[in-house]
This record gives structure tokens, C-alpha cells and sequence, in this order.
């Protein structure tokens, strides 16, 4: 079968070729990586529950992405200073121009309410709403800034405690932001940043910020980083080869096989992000693995043989494993087709596609291209320095069997210790650099305001609901709670502001700062505060309408996503509580609550990928050589460096997070193809007549062989991307590298050991008995 | 003509009941009802500025909310509210023209006038046409206001002028980015005891999404209310009537 298949592909290898490589062309422009996607629709469904709870909110209340600009000045007096007051009223007022700005929230837009005092017999005095700085014409610029520093609503949210910080928030019209973000976050930094006065600093954060950010990032890995990935790789190629010809093949080979895949993946519609950049690297180090083999058994089997003869061999003899490898790693990716997340899913199907369009070139274009490579007589590099050592580690796997699995098993243990102190965890920030100014913004904006992060509380019930007594006691309850949770640094709800103004139309009284008791003196006073636009905006911020809904936000400092969760959970169980029985709905939203959930999602695709991936490659190994003892025989050498890798990430502390999920399934891509090349190579030798051992030393010192070469190449090349700035790209690029020596490890030392282990199971005599392995 | 549109006859008072219809960015709909009194203020006139005395009647938990307002031509309005909850008139300081009226899409200068001093006009076009709801077509200026303060809100209004009346029959407003913001429109024009009387407007934001229906349900001219009908303790008093 695999030789008729071998013989077709070489009769019409040119009219295959050709139609690759036109294929590759048309595709090209589409494999532009410019439109960079890292949106929430980039990462969940629409009819995911927790997103249609955010889309159900959002719609009420508008989006709850902001830009947070934290203003620092060298001291207190500084930054309520005439200058001071005036570069905010004048930078907010510029913001406000600004494209999509729907709002400036700072202390040049706040608006206070005094107590007016009475003036006479008949004056019972009054109420003063102004914008507080206003108060500048009348005081001086250090008690307006008292003033702000006074008012609860302000302090940590507009105003640091010891009043050197103070904060521009900026809220957008969500329906347009996410078409001008980069252009609009531009032009904001150019406004503020060319009106600060000297000695302030200026510190951006927020959702948007960090959307952003992730953006830039991962355009900047594409463009910083996979040109030194593909020259490391052509130079790591040349050293391993030392062929001009065969290093610009493989390397066009391997460009062929990114245009398809890019191409494809744009193709279908899908979006690129940070996840989706990870199919650049999966499909160069699958692409070299599936290369390597072609090369090295192209070149034996030329030595002794005419070209045609060359071609038919190596693609009979590496057709099945290399079908079998692709398939196995294509399935493992489909499986993420099956995610929650939008993603992981579109990354799922795109990378299975680049997968087996690789193995379809590698299978044509390679070898047909080989053939106008005149083989040199001198062996490569990677022959002559590996085969000798590879043949020693084999006698040394063959003779100390017991010794090499104690030693795998101590690696087990010492693995699965680090695996229990894995954590799953994606602090947004932490992925940046000390030195990055996301990072050292969002300290500033942790240690001096409310910080960064929030979630909301979405109350939902009948018209007029929310300004009833019963219910705003309650969301004052809520607040009161939720404000004893650690790591909450503000809770605000409609509450908060019924109660201001009822203290404040009682002559400033602090025993009046409670909630009315009849729903008329609400309704009145909310009446009140919604009469002046900043009001009327706070409260439709806060409450709609018709008072049939209502929000309690909470703000949480920078934290990880299993904390932001546990603060999350734990708030929805208070809310359940506390609404038990008022006929209102409350349900925990908003985005500190979307990727607190989104890293659960992640960890639950990674687990059904693995299930899947586990069950798929002993189901091909199955059906490609008929056996489930060789089925079986795969688990181990595919669990132990995947385990390994897992391992080290939790004794090094890298936690799996949004970027480092996705090496798992990269690493049993790897993986799963030097099993399967090695076991393929092993029957093959053992139906032909070798002994164990013999069969164990050829698939050692030449499958073994292709597997540290590609191991040498891809470490090479991925190493470049430990220097990112972005801490999860420099883990992606070093656990890569990682996976890539473990896999080997595992393929020479484990197989080699498992199969003396037992030779009831995996001997040649065993193989012999059976009658396979002739394919 | 700018002047025109400020001087035409009003009267010199005014009482009327109003139904407000405010819809939310859903479409969700409150009702208000408002009675209001006016009083024309100016050189030879009873008050240096206009006054005004509006009051909540529907829904019923702010039935007789009142705000009564004294514009001062020399200096800052004076707005008091009486809430009857509270049973006290409170001063309110610190509103501006260009804030929201009673918490609708109109501000105080939508529905009170623009301060002819506060903004520099350019005609844009003496020919132009506005189409009533009923589809008759009216001559009409076409005005622009650009508001003085360099810190307004609304700092540019584009307004069609009937020719025959010079009532302001269709705005568009400008925000500070000059993006077109909030969009007025009349749905009705009547002549009352002989003066020309918006009986139903609309104000669209399309920012905040939001629309208020304002239809005039009654209104008479020239009552004889006086100053003391506009006092504070009227404001108080009127509430349990």
C-alpha cells in the first residue's frame, strides 16, 4: 500500500510540488500577521453564560473597560498647586476632545455637594453642587485639594491617600473604541505627556491599556521575534547538515508550510492574538522534526541507491510515521475545537490544519526537491557527531533497563512534586517586566488608588426595585461585606450615593449618612442628584432608569486570576445571600470576573486536549501498526516529559497561565512524533530480522538521531525567545526548548529500557511471532 | 434675526402642565409630569431676569418635588428646591444653562432660550426649508451659535428659524470634538391666545443613547402671575395644592 502510495507521489511529484508552492503564493498576502485581535470576542463565544451575563450588563450599563491615568507629583503641595489644578482641568478638557472619549472622570471634572448654611430667618439653607474646582476662586488650591482628599467618593478613586497621586479615568464609547483604540491611546499619551509639568509623571493603565499592550506584544513577537527564529533555524540547519542546498530546502520547505498554514488560518475566517501567535512556532519545530527524518533517510537511502529508488524508500518508510505523528499531534489540536474559549479553539483548528499541511509538503515538496540535491559523500555533522554517542546510550539502555526507569520514576516523583505546586494563574501584569511601564504603573495605581482590576454585581428585578429602602439596605450590606474581602481596595453602588445626598440635605449630619426609610425620600433625593449631568451620569452608571437594575462595583488591586476568582466566588456567594428572597436577580459580572473564568476555561481545554491527545495517539499507533501493546507502549515516554515539563514549571514557579497552556500541547506534539518514528523504525528492523538490541541501537542512533537534530535546531532557534520582554513568550521559548531535550531523553532512554523491561510484551521474538511490523 | 428669535412674544407669563417621556439606551420609558409657572423678566419688567417655578405632579413619590429658579442677568441664577419629603426649600447653587432640566436630554437654555449674549451667530443659509411632522414645508434660517465660554459644553448649535415666527423649530448640537450630539426637533406648533407655543419637542442624544418627549398637555399666557407667585415660600406652599 505505502509503496503504491510512494509511487504515485513520485509520478507526479512536480505537478504536486508545483501546485504547493502556487498554492503557497496565493496565500501569501493573506498570511500578513497585522491585525492583531485580543478582544473579548477573540476569547469567549457569544453564548458562553458568563459573556452573555457581561453582554447583558454592558448593554445596561456600557462597558466597564477603562484607561486609568495615574498623575504622580514630587510631593502633596505640588500637586495642588495652581499648576497642578490647572494641567488637569486642562489635559481633561483635551481628553475629552479626543475620538470615542465618551467621559473624563478626575478632580477637574468631579463634582462636590456642600451644605449650604443658612443666611436668615428664612433660609434653611441649601445645597451647593459644583465642579470642585470651582472652589479655586474662592480658596486656595491646597484646601480644594483637601477637600477632594475629604470626600469619600474621591479618595483612592481620583485622590491618593496622602494626596500625591491622583487619577484620570477614562471611559469610551464601547461601541466605537475597539476600531480606534491604538490611534485614540496615542494621541491621549500625547496630550498628557506634552502638558505634564515638570517633576509629575504620568502612568497609564487599565483594561484597555493592557488590551492594548497585549496587541502591541504580539505584533512585536511576530515581528521581533520570528526572523532571528527562522535565521537561528537556517543556520542551525546548515551546522546540522553542513549543505547549502539542503538548509535553503528545508528552510523553503518550512516557509511553504507557514504561508499554507497563515494563509489558512486567515482564510477561515479566524482572528490573531497572543494564543494564535503560537502556531508560528508549533508549525517551525514540526516542520524541522518532519524535515530531519526526510533529509537523514533520504541521504541513506541515496548513498546505495538511484534518485527514484531514494524518493520511493523514503516516503514508503516514513509514510506511516509521519502520517501517524501528524495525525496524532493534528487530533490533540482539534481536540481544543471543543474549548469554551474562542481562542483556544480557532488555535485548536489551525494548528491541525498547519499540522497536516505540513505533513503534505514534507511528504512531496522535500523529497522531490532532494532530488536535485547531488548527495555529498561526506557524512553530515549530525551523522558524524551524533552516531557514535547515540550507539553508546543505546547499550547503555539496553543494559541498564532497571537502572534508566528507577531513574524515570525518581524524575516522575521529583515531577509530580512540582506539579502540585503549579499554580493556574494569569496576572496580566506579572507577565510584564519589573521595568515594563504596565508593571510599574499598576504598583503605582495598587499602592496610591483603588487599583486596577473590577467586577460588578449586576442586580436585576422589577421596575423601581432599586430605589426601594429594602434593596438599597442591602447593597449596603453587600458593599459593607464585600469591603472586608482582602484585596478589595473600593466597593461603590447607588447606595453610597442615596446616602450622601440624604446627609447632605440633612445639614451635613453624619448620623444622616443611612438610607431613608420610605421609598419616597429616594426617589426624591436621587430625583435631586440626577438633576446637575455629572449626577445624572454617575447614576446611569449606577442604576438604570427605571431603577430595575442596579450595579455594585468593586475594585480589586493587580492580582493573579485564581485570587481575582476566589474574590469573585466568594462575592457572588455573599450576593446570593444577602438578595435571598428580594425578588432580586444578582449575578457576579464584569471583566475581573470574565478572566478570572477564562483561565478555568483554558485549564479545562487543556485537560480535554490531553485526554484526547492520550487516547488519539495510542488509537493511531493502534491502527498504523495494529497493535495495542505498541499503544500502550507510547503512554509512558509521551506522559513522562510532558509530566517533566509540568514539573519544572511549578518548581521554577511559572504558573500555567494564558501563554505557557499552550506548551503542553506543543510539547505532546513533539513528543508523540519521536515515539512513533522510534517504534515505527524499531518493528520495522525487528520484522526484518533484527534482534531487540539491534533494532533498539538502529531506531536509537537513527530516529534518535533525527530527534536530537531537531532537538539542537529548535533549541537554537527558540531560545531567542527567552529575551522577550514578555515574560510568557521567554517561558514559552525556554519550556520549548525544554520539551524538546525531554522528548529525546524519553525516546532513547525510556523506549529502549521499557522494551528490555518486557520482552514478552515488546521483543523482537514477540514482533517475529505476530508477523507485523512489515508495512 | 438672532435677536429676533429672543425678542418674539412669549408673553409675559405663563402657566402649563407638561408630560415628560425620558427613554432610557434600552428604550424603556418613565413617565413625569411637570406644572410650570413662568414669568418674563427684564428692563421694565416686575423681575430683573425670568423666573420660573416648575413642580413634579406624577409619578406620585415625587409628586410635588419643586425647583424655582431666578436667572440674574447680572450674575449666577438662584434655584431652589423644596423636597416634600424633607418639608424645607433648600438653595441649590451651582447649575449652569447648559446642565440638564429636571434630569431629561434638554437643558435649561433648550427649553428656557439661549442667552443671546453668550453666543456670536452666523447665518448659513436664508434659504432654507423646514419640514413640519405634518409635511407641510416652512421657510427657514439657518443658524449657527457658537457659544463665547471656552469652556461650554455644547459649544456650537446649528438651529433652523421658522421665517414667519422665529421659533427655533430643529437644532443640532455640537459637542466639544463638534460631533453632532443631541438632535432637537419640533413635533408640533400651535398659536395660542396668539402666540406661537413648541406644544410637543423631542430631544435625542446619540451618545448616551437617550430621548425625552416633552408635549405640552396645557398652557395659558398672560395670567397675571406676579413676583410673589415665584417666592420660595409659594415654592413650599404650592406643594399640597
Amino acid at each position: 500500500m505505502s509503496l503504491r502510495v510512494a509511487q504515485f507521489i513520485y509520478r507526479w511529484r512536480l505537478y504536486l510540488s508545483g501546485a504547493i508552492v502556487i498554492g503557497a503564493l496565493i496565500l501569501a498576502p493573506r498570511a500578513q500577521i497585522q491585525v492583531i485581535d485580543n478582544d473579548l470576542t477573540a476569547w469567549f463565544s457569544p453564548d458562553d453564560p458568563v459573556y452573555q451575563d457581561y453582554v447583558r450588563f454592558r448593554d445596561e450599563f456600557g462597558g466597564t473597560r477603562t484607561v486609568i491615568v495615574a498623575i504622580e507629583a514630587p510631593s502633596r503641595e505640588r500637586l495642588f498647586s495652581e499648576q497642578g489644578f490647572a494641567f488637569l482641568d486642562k489635559v481633561s478638557g483635551d481628553i475629552e476632545r479626543v475620538q470615542a472619549v465618551l467621559r473624563v472622570s478626575s478632580l477637574a471634572t468631579a463634582t462636590v455637594v456642600d451644605v449650604l448654611p443658612s443666611s436668615g430667618v428664612n433660609d434653611d439653607g441649601g445645597l451647593q453642587v459644583r465642579r470642585l474646582i470651582e472652589d479655586l476662586e474662592t480658596k486656595s488650591p491646597g484646601a480644594v485639594g483637601q477637600r477632594a482628599m475629604d470626600d469619600e467618593l474621591f479618595r483612592g478613586d481620583l485622590i491618593s491617600e496622602d494626596g500625591t497621586v491622583t487619577a484620570l479615568i477614562l471611559f469610551f464609547d464601547e461601541a466605537r473604541i475597539d476600531d480606534v483604540r491604538a490611534e485614540v491611546l496615542t494621541e491621549i499619551r500625547r496630550l498628557v505627556d506634552a502638558q505634564l509639568p515638570t517633576g509629575f509623571k504620568a502612568h497609564y493603565n487599565g483594561s484597555l491599556e493592557i488590551t492594548e499592550w497585549y496587541n502591541r506584544v504580539t505584533l512585536a513577537n511576530q515581528t521581533t521575534f520570528t526572523p532571528p527564529i527562522l535565521a537561528l533555524t537556517l543556520l542551525a540547519l546548515f551546522v546540522m547538515f553542513r549543505s547549502v542546498k539542503k538548509t535553503l530546502l528545508t528552510f523553503g520547505a518550512i516557509l511553504v508550510s507557514l504561508l499554507w498554514t497563515l494563509g489558512l488560518y486567515d482564510l477561515f475566517g479566524f482572528s490573531y492574538n497572543v494564543l494564535s501567535s503560537m502556531i508560528i512556532p508549533l508549525v517551525v519545530v514540526l516542520a524541522v522534526a518532519d524535515d530531519v527524518h526526510i533529509l537523514q533517510h533520504y541521504g541513506l537511502e541515496r548513498r546505495t541507491r538511484s534518485r527514484e529508488q531514494a524518493f520511493v524508500g523514503t516516503v514508503r518508510h516514513l509514510m506511516a510515521p509521519l502520517f501517524g505523528a501528524s495525525a496524532t499531534t493534528a487530533l490533540g489540536m482539534l481536540s481544543l475545537a471543543t474549548s469554551q474559549v474562542v481562542a483556544v479553539r480557532e488555535f485548536g483548528m489551525g494548528a491541525a490544519i498547519g499540522v497536516m499541511v505540513d505533513f503534505a509538503i514534507s511528504i512531496i515538496l522535500v523529497p522531490t526537491m532532494l532530488g536535485w540535491v547531488k548527495e555529498e559523500r561526506v557524512a553530515a555533522p549530525q551523522e558524524s557527531w551524533f552516531l557514535g554517542p547515540l550507539r553508546s546510550v543505546a547499550m547503555f539502555s539496553t543494559r541498564h533497563a532497571r537502572a534508566v526507569m528507577a531513574v524515570v520514576i525518581g524524575l516522575v516523583v521529583l515531577a509530580g512534586v512540582g506539579m502540585s505546586r503549579l499554580r493556574v494563574d494569569t496576572n496580566h501584569i506579572n507577565f510584564f517586566s519589573e521595568r515594563h511601564e504596565l508593571y510599574t504603573s499598576a504598583q503605582v495605581m495598587d499602592k496610591k488608588l483603588a487599583g486596577i482590576y473590577t467586577f460588578q454585581v449586576f442586580l436585576e428585578g422589577a421596575p423601581e426595585s432599586m430605589q426601594q429602602p429594602d434593596i438599597l439596605k442591602r447593597m449596603d450590606r453587600l458593599s459593607t461585606e464585600l469591603k472586608a474581602l482582602p484585596f478589595v481596595r473600593k466597593v461603590t453602588s447607588v447606595a453610597d450615593y442615596v446616602k450622601r445626598v440624604h446627609r447632605e440635605l440633612n445639614d451635613g449630619r453624619q448620623e444622616a449618612f443611612v438610607i431613608p426609610e420610605t421609598s419616597s425620600e429616594v426617589a426624591q433625593e436621587l430625583l435631586v442628584f440626577g438633576l446637575g449631568d455629572e449626577g445624572r451620569a454617575e447614576l446611569e452608571r449606577m442604576a438604570a432608569s427605571d431603577f430595575s437594575r442596579a450595579q455594585v462595583t468593586v475594585k480589586l488591586a493587580s492580582m493573579s486570576s485564581d485570587l481575582v476568582f476566589v474574590q469573585v466566588t466568594e462575592a457572588d456567594r455573599l450576593a446570593q445571600q444577602i438578595f435571598a428572597g428580594s425578588g432580586v436577580k444578582a449575578t457576579v459580572t464584569g471583566s475581573g470576573r470574565l478572566f478570572s473564568m477564562l483561565d478555568h476555561y483554558l485549564v479545562r481545554s487543556q485537560i480535554t486536549s490531553f485526554a484526547t491527545a492520550f487516547v488519539t495517539v495510542f488509537g493511531v499507533i493502534f491502527l498504523v501498526f495494529r497493535s495495542w501493546r505498541f499503544g500502550l507502549l507510547s503512554i509512558a515516554p509521551n506522559l513522562v516529559p510532558v509530566l517533566a515539563v509540568f514539573g519544572v514549571m511549578g518548581w521554577l514557579g511559572i504558573s500555567l497561565n494564558v501563554a505557557t497552556v499552550m506548551v503542553a500541547s506543543v510539547a505532546l506534539g513533539v513528543v508523540d512524533d519521536d515515539t512513533i518514528h522510534f517504534i515505527s523504525r524499531y518493528r520495522r528492523e525487528t520484522a526484518a530480522g533484527a534482534t531487540t538490541d539491534e533494532a533498539i541501537e538502529t531506531a536509537t542512533t537513527q530516529e534518535g538521531r533525527a530527534a536530537l537534530t531537531t532537538a539542537v535546531i529548535n533549541c537554537c532557534a527558540f531560545a531567542v525567545l527567552t529575551l522577550s520582554e514578555y515574560r510568557p513568550s521567554a517561558w514559552f521559548g525556554g519550556l520549548l526548548a525544554l520539551t524538546m531535550v525531554m522528548a529525546f531523553l524519553a525516546e532513547v532512554f525510556i523506549l529502549p529500557a521499557m522494551i528490555k523491561l518486557f520482552p514478552a510484551l515488546f521483543g523482537a521474538e514477540r514482533v517475529h511471532a505476530q508477523g507485523v511490523g512489515r508495512a | 434675526m438672532a435677536r429676533q428669535v429672543q425678542d418674539r412674544d412669549t408673553g409675559n407669563d405663563g402657566r402649563s402642565t407638561m408630560r415628560m417621556r425620558l427613554f432610557d439606551r434600552q428604550g424603556r420609558v418613565r413617565e413625569r409630569v411637570l406644572s410650570t409657572l413662568s414669568l418674563k423678566g427684564g428692563p421694565g419688567r416686575p423681575v430683573p431676569g425670568d423666573r420660573s417655578l416648575t413642580r413634579f405632579t406624577y409619578p406620585n413619590d415625587i409628586n410635588g418635588t419643586g425647583f424655582l429658579v431666578w436667572e440674574n442677568p447680572a450674575g449666577e441664577d438662584e434655584r431652589f428646591l423644596y423636597l416634600p419629603s424633607l418639608g424645607r426649600v433648600r438653595r441649590i447653587a451651582g447649575n449652569e444653562t447648559q446642565d440638564s432640566f429636571v434630569g431629561s436630554d434638554f437643558t435649561y437654555e433648550d427649553i428656557g432660550g439661549r442667552e443671546f449674549n453668550d453666543y456670536t451667530y452666523a447665518l448659513l443659509d436664508e434659504n432654507g426649508t423646514w419640514t413640519s411632522p405634518d409635511g407641510t414645508s416652512h421657510p427657514a434660517f439657518r443658524l449657527e451659535s457658537r457659544a463665547k465660554a471656552a469652556g461650554a459644553r455644547f459649544p456650537r448649535v446649528v438651529s433652523l428659524v421658522r421665517k414667519d415666527n422665529f421659533v427655533v423649530v430643529h437644532g443640532e448640537i455640537h459637542n466639544r470634538r463638534d460631533e453632532l450630539q443631541k438632535t432637537f426637533s419640533v413635533k408640533k406648533l400651535d398659536r395660542v391666545s396668539g402666540i406661537w407655543t413648541v406644544m410637543e419637542m423631542a430631544m435625542s442624544d446619540t451618545t448616551a443613547r437617550t430621548r425625552t418627549e416633552l408635549v405640552v398637555e396645557k398652557i395659558e399666557y398672560n395670567v397675571g402671575l406676579k413676583e410673589a407667585d415665584f417666592s420660595r415660600r409659594e415654592l413650599e406652599r404650592g406643594a399640597g395644592r
